[in-house]
């Protein structure tokens, strides 16, 4: 289960303060799929980046799980974002000089998963989401687009989080492409129970989601 | 520069410590064959052996045989230069071979108006009558005997070995004889010291020749070897006082610093290269590692996205710097290996070559070079460039120092990545 409460971020821009998220609270129950939509610049990717822990929040409460994120240390919030959270990029983030199988296996090592382990969950998850053999052994620039976001949801699923954050995870893709990507997510969230925030632009695919919340200049509507 | 400064400071030690431990004592005033003073004897360089830390003292008589007292005939052409060192001293050469005239005299008679003289000589035979056989006592610095074998110094007996070059001038083998002192010599060995000067003398035991010569208890240098450089000067003291206004005594230390000088100065230049080199190896390493997070930055972001910690993206950014730095290593090694000694070389010659050229000016030439100071520039001239363990060790130490320095800003930057960064589209 994933709680906000009156969660806010500002920015030290040059022209003073941003206010990209202000006075947001929202709950997803666990294994749950979430969409967020808005307009450009309304916030969604720093939502995204609070809930992930990969930025603090200047004032609020994130619960992922019962555990307040925002209390939590640096030495923990490295283990949280290692251990709970599975991130999807809209461009895909794959690490260039490491091909598609050492990639998913690269969170694991960092969790200290033993080799074997490793390399036995990477090839299952990559032939999950449809990874042939032969491509799991390609760096990410002999991959198309599309079986970049399938390696990088491979990725994201690799240590089991408890939630997995997209930040536009198909907005690269052509319709068709997203939306296997989409059924994708959807269908790994449900055999795995795990808590999914995705945000969106395509509405077609917002209207398919458990609950969709809808951001303006940092606060929901 | 590494192996340069090792293989130097190397031989600075191995200098210092084989010419360093010895005293030379010559008779007051004297300056080689050209005289003055009075002989060293026996008797009082019995008392400098009892002196404090001396372990041994050679005792060496040296004499010149001419046509005078000798059948020998030199191996050694005057030259040009001889003939006219000749006219200026021409004392105790040799008398020209009888086919030779001794004056080409082209004078006119009675006018008086101008006479011209050209010697024709050729150099002196040195005999040699030493107490102990050394390479001091050969001139040479590796003695092999081409026939025969060394005389016993201990006897006072007519045998004599003589170098390779007066033994072919004058036909002699082991079992032949020579005439020295109107004496019938036999000769037990001949030497070769790879030097012609030096293969133009005869050696004989020290009490042998102070009988032929008539010089009875006489000595014209000697040498005492000090247990520890440490000693040296006390002993030289001791000495100087034993023996009074009667000799000079000097050690090899003033030779040993000249020597070692150049060689010093070859030091600094090589440690301040290495420093220098590793400043600005480190400086490369940090400009390069700098550009490869900057430009890694977004990989850096998505490394801590998922899970690394600082320390262990520090981690895997360093050991690419040390994996560059190695093999960087490796071929300056091996670089290192193949150009250390030419290089060394040249550093080293180039810079002794001034102190090398104010020791060589002394009259009469060559003779006067292979004195103490010439040998030991030779000596440390022959710097030998080796490629230790040591130097292998310093290297890998120079290499990591560099890459720990050029990697501790990169590190910072590393930690100063938000890994909010992902999120922001490329
Ligand atoms: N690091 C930052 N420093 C200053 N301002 C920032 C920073 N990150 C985001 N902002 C500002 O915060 C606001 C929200 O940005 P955010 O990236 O969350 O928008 P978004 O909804 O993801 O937009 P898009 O759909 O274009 O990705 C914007 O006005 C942006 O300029
Ligand atoms: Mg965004």
């Amino acid at each position: 289960m994933l709680k906000v409460s009156n969660l806010v971020k500002q920015f030290n821009g040059a022209s003073g303060k941003v206010t990209a998220v202000s006075d947001i609270s929202f709950e997803v129950p666990e294994g749950q799929f979430a969409s967020i939509i808005g307009k450009s610049g309304s916030g969604k990717s720093t939502l995204l980046s609070l809930l992930g822990a990969l930025d603090k929040p200047t004032s609020g409460k994130i619960e992922v799980g019962g555990h307040d994120v925002t209390k939590m240390h640096d030495h923990r919030l490295i283990k949280y974002r290692g251990k709970e959270i599975g991130f999807v990029f809209q461009n895909y983030n794959l690490v260039p000089n490491l091909t598609a199988i050492e990639n998913v296996m690269l969170p694991m090592e960092f969790a200290h998963v033993s080799p074997n382990e490793r390399k036995r969950r990477a090839v299952e998850l990559l032939d999950q989401v449809g990874i042939t053999a032969d491509k799991q052994k390609r760096k990410p620039s002999r991959l198309s687009g599309g079986e970049q976001q399938r390696v990088a949801i491979a990725r994201a699923l690799s240590n089991k989080p408890s939630l997995i954050l997209a930040d536009e995870p198909t907005g690269n893709l052509d319709s068709q492409t997203g939306k296997m990507i989409f059924d994708l997510l959807h269908d790994l969230a449900k055999s795995e129970n795990t808590t999914i925030v995705a945000v969106t632009h395509d509405l077609s695919i917002a209207g398919k989601t458990d609950v969709t919340f809808t951001l303006k200049d940092g606060s929901l509507v | 520069m590494l192996v340069a400064r090792a293989s130097v400071s190397t031989k600075i030690e191995s200098v210092k410590s084989s010419i360093g431990n010895t005293i030379t004592i010559s008779p007051a005033g004297s300056r080689g064959f050209e005289g003055g003073g009075e002989p060293l004897t026996s008797e009082q360089l019995a008392g400098v052996a009892k002196v404090d830390h001396v372990t041994s003292v050679t005792q060496t008589l040296s004499d010149r045989l001419t046509s005078t007292n000798t059948n020998l005939v030199s191996a050694i052409e005057a030259g040009s230069l001889g003939n006219r060192q000749a006219g200026n001293n021409g004392v105790g050469f040799q008398a020209p071979p009888a086919d030779m005239p001794i004056r080409n005299e082209t004078s006119t008679s009675g006018t008086g108006s101008s006479t011209q003289i050209t010697r024709t000589f050729t150099p002196p035979v040195t005999i040699t009558g030493a107490s102990v056989l050394s390479t001091t006592t050969y001139g040479g610095d590796s003695i092999t005997y081409t026939s025969g074998e060394a005389i016993d110094v201990s006897k006072d007996e007519d045998v004599a070995v003589v170098g390779k070059a007066l033994a072919e001038k004058n036909n002699l083998s082991v079992g032949s004889t020579f005439t020295a002192y109107g004496k019938m010599i036999t000769v037990k060995g001949v030497y070769d010291t790879g030097n012609t000067f030096s293969n133009n003398g005869v050696i004989m035991s020290l009490s042998s020749l102070q009988r032929l010569s008539g010089q009875t208890g006489q000595v014209t240098s000697a040498t005492a070897t000090v247990d520890s450089i440490d000693n040296i000067d006390s002993a030289t003291t001791a000495i100087e006082t034993a023996l009074g206004d009667t000799a000079d005594v000097t050690n090899n230390q003033e030779s040993a610093k000249q020597a070692v000088e150049p060689l010093e100065s070859v030091k600094t230049i090589s440690t301040f290269s290495l420093i220098g080199a590793v400043i600005a190896g480190a400086v490369i390493i940090l400009l390069t590692m700098v550009m490869i997070v900057r430009e890694r930055r977004r990989e850096i972001g998505v490394y801590k996205a998922i899970g690394a910690s600082n320390i262990r993206i520090m981690f895997q950014f360093i050991s690419e710097a040390l994996t560059l730095t190695v093999l960087a290593m490796i071929v300056g090694l091996i670089i290192g290996v193949a150009a250390a000694n030419p290089l060394t070389k040249v550093l080293v010659n180039n810079s002794s070559t001034s102190t090398t050229q104010t020791v060589q000016g002394g009259p009469g030439g060559a003779r006067f070079v292979r004195g103490v100071g010439g040998n030991a520039l030779s000596s440390a001239r022959s710097v030998q460039a080796d490629v230790g363990l040591d130097i292998v060790a310093y290297g890998v130490g120079a290499a990591a120092l560099i890459a720990v320095l050029g990697s501790a800003l990169p590190a910072l930057m590393i930690s100063k990545v938000r890994p909010a960064e992902v999120m922001r589209a490329e």
